[in-house]
């Protein structure tokens, strides 16, 4: 099973093309409101993950994730069901 | 701290805009004068971004009974069907639907957007859960907000994906799959492959819903749709339409193979608690489905003139997002380019639609192009030309861009 340490840097990486500008990336960084991935952009970042991870992360999930952070929780909680 | 502090980012994307030139999301037509022509200022603008694919907004049978219906009904309905009860008209033209469809149950709708919100919410209970293209429209995204379903999306147009979510989820104790799709979809024209999308859904048990808005009067030979062009509109649960494209009026339907989709009326909120469409609008739209089944004319110049813009295009070095269709969208390297380009053709007498993210699939800046069975050859030429225009000015128009930037 992924530790948190891993699925972040793997998140880190997925989100390199969304994030043009290079902005730095934290766990507390706004997936929305620091790093200014688009709304359609995130999901097509959760579908990668749900891919490579193959869990099934619902969109209503996605809505209340807002930091980097919590999508690295919400992907080591579906992993480890 | 202000309520608009987080509207800083978009205030910085339309300050850049407003520099390049006018609000593109924000055109004023001073005169509308027929299905390919408006009127902004002295100017006489080529209308090639209107979704007036079967150009009947100025048909005269339309118009005869959409004025008719005013005499007839008045302005307004004043309250919903459910508070104030439905009109004659309102009942025909479900009936007339469901006919073209083959389909025993049709329900009418306010609006497009409406449509998908009232009839997703009202078809996905708590226990079920919807799988939904990702490059669905924001009426589908949002229609599954009103929901307590569980929403996954899968890769756009790709059942083997599909296929491959629907086995990740397993068993969907005590619910079923809804599975949404679109026919042909609008920022990029393509086109959906609804014979296997069918074959996927119900071998996993699901239903599939086909939002067929764009393609709704403009595909099949009688122009019931994509499904019906693929030959398997018999095996579809549910087809949606709006009436502001083809339909040439505003208003939308879902119609369904399942009799048992009436009893959803008593719960959609987006249908109960809002206002019926219009006479005026019923009436025109119900003449249009008539010109829809008979208009095979009307459908061989949209395909001939798609063909013709592809070409065009293409030939002109133009990056085409798909193949010929009648929404042409022409991918442009970014925002900034794609605004200034939008600016000139509209200058230039040319309105087409400038689209950009997040309302694009792959975060794309896009010239998008819709034509109608009312553009003539020498139209789509004029289009042409403007756009073989544009590209020789590409060096100057950036040039003048970087002025107003830095200005």
């Amino acid at each position: 099973m992924a530790s948190n340490n891993d699925i972040y840097s793997k998140v880190c990486e997925l989100l390199k093309p969304y994030n043009p500008e290079s902005r730095p990336i934290s766990r507390q960084s706004g997936i929305v409101s620091d790093l200014e991935v688009d709304s359609v952009a995130v999901f097509d970042l959760v579908m990668g993950l749900e891919d490579h991870y193959d869990v099934s992360i619902p969109m209503e999930m996605v809505t209340d994730i807002k930091t980097v952070g919590e999508l690295v929780n919400a992907i080591q909680q579906l992993t480890s069901e | 701290m202000s309520l608009f502090d987080k509207y800083a980012p978009l205030q910085k994307r339309i300050d850049v805009m407003n520099k390049i030139g006018r609000d593109a999301l924000g055109v004023q037509f001073d005169d509308i004068i027929d299905a390919t022509r408006g009127r902004i200022g002295n100017r006489e603008i080529l209308l090639a971004g209107t979704n007036n694919y079967l150009g009947l907004t100025f048909d005269a049978d339309c118009m005869a009974a959409a004025k008719q219906a005013v005499d007839d009904h008045g302005t307004g309905t004043t309250g919903s069907r459910v508070a104030n009860g439905s009109y004659r008209e309102h009942v025909d033209l479900e009936v007339a639907l469901a006919d073209h469809l083959g389909m025993p149950s049709c329900i009418v709708f306010t609006t497009g957007y409406q449509t998908n919100l009232a009839a997703i919410s009202g078809l996905a209970g708590d226990k079920d859960v919807i799988f939904m293209d990702a490059d669905a429209h924001a009426c589908i995204i949002d229609g599954t907000r009103l929901t307590n379903a569980s929403t996954i999306r899968f890769r756009h147009n790709s059942p083997e994906d599909l296929d491959k979510r629907l086995r990740r989820q397993g068993k969907i104790e005590g619910g079923h799959a809804l599975v949404v799709i679109e026919g042909m979809y609008s920022m990029f024209g393509d086109i959906a492959p609804i014979d296997e999308f069918i074959d996927v859904t119900h071998r996993h048990g699901g239903y599939l819903y086909i939002d067929e808005a764009h393609s709704y009067g403009v595909f099949g030979p009688t122009g019931c749709g994509i499904a019906e062009e693929q030959g398997v509109l018999d095996k579809v649960d549910f087809i949606s339409g709006t009436f502001s494209k083809s339909l040439a009026s505003v208003g939308g339907f879902c119609a369904s193979r399942h009799r048992e989709f009436d009893v959803t009326r008593k719960v959609m909120r987006p249908y109960m608690f809002t206002a019926s469409a219009t006479p005026a609008n019923i009436c025109a739209a119900r003449v249009a489905v008539d010109k829809i089944k008979a208009g095979g004319h009307l459908r061989d110049n949209l395909k001939a003139r798609a063909q013709q813009l592809h070409k065009g295009l293409s030939d002109l070095g133009y990056d085409l997002c798909a193949e010929p269709s009648p929404v042409i969208a022409a991918r442009r390297p970014n925002e900034a380019i794609c605004a200034m380009e939008w600016n000139w053709l509209l200058d230039n007498g040319l309105y087409v639609n400038l689209a950009v993210p997040p309302g694009t699939p792959q975060s794309s800046s896009l010239l998008r192009i819709s034509l109608s069975a009312a553009h003539s050859e020498a139209d789509v030429n004029e289009i042409i030309a403007k756009f073989a225009e544009l590209k020789g000015l590409e060096g100057q128009l950036m040039e003048d861009m970087m002025g107003k930037l830095a200005g």
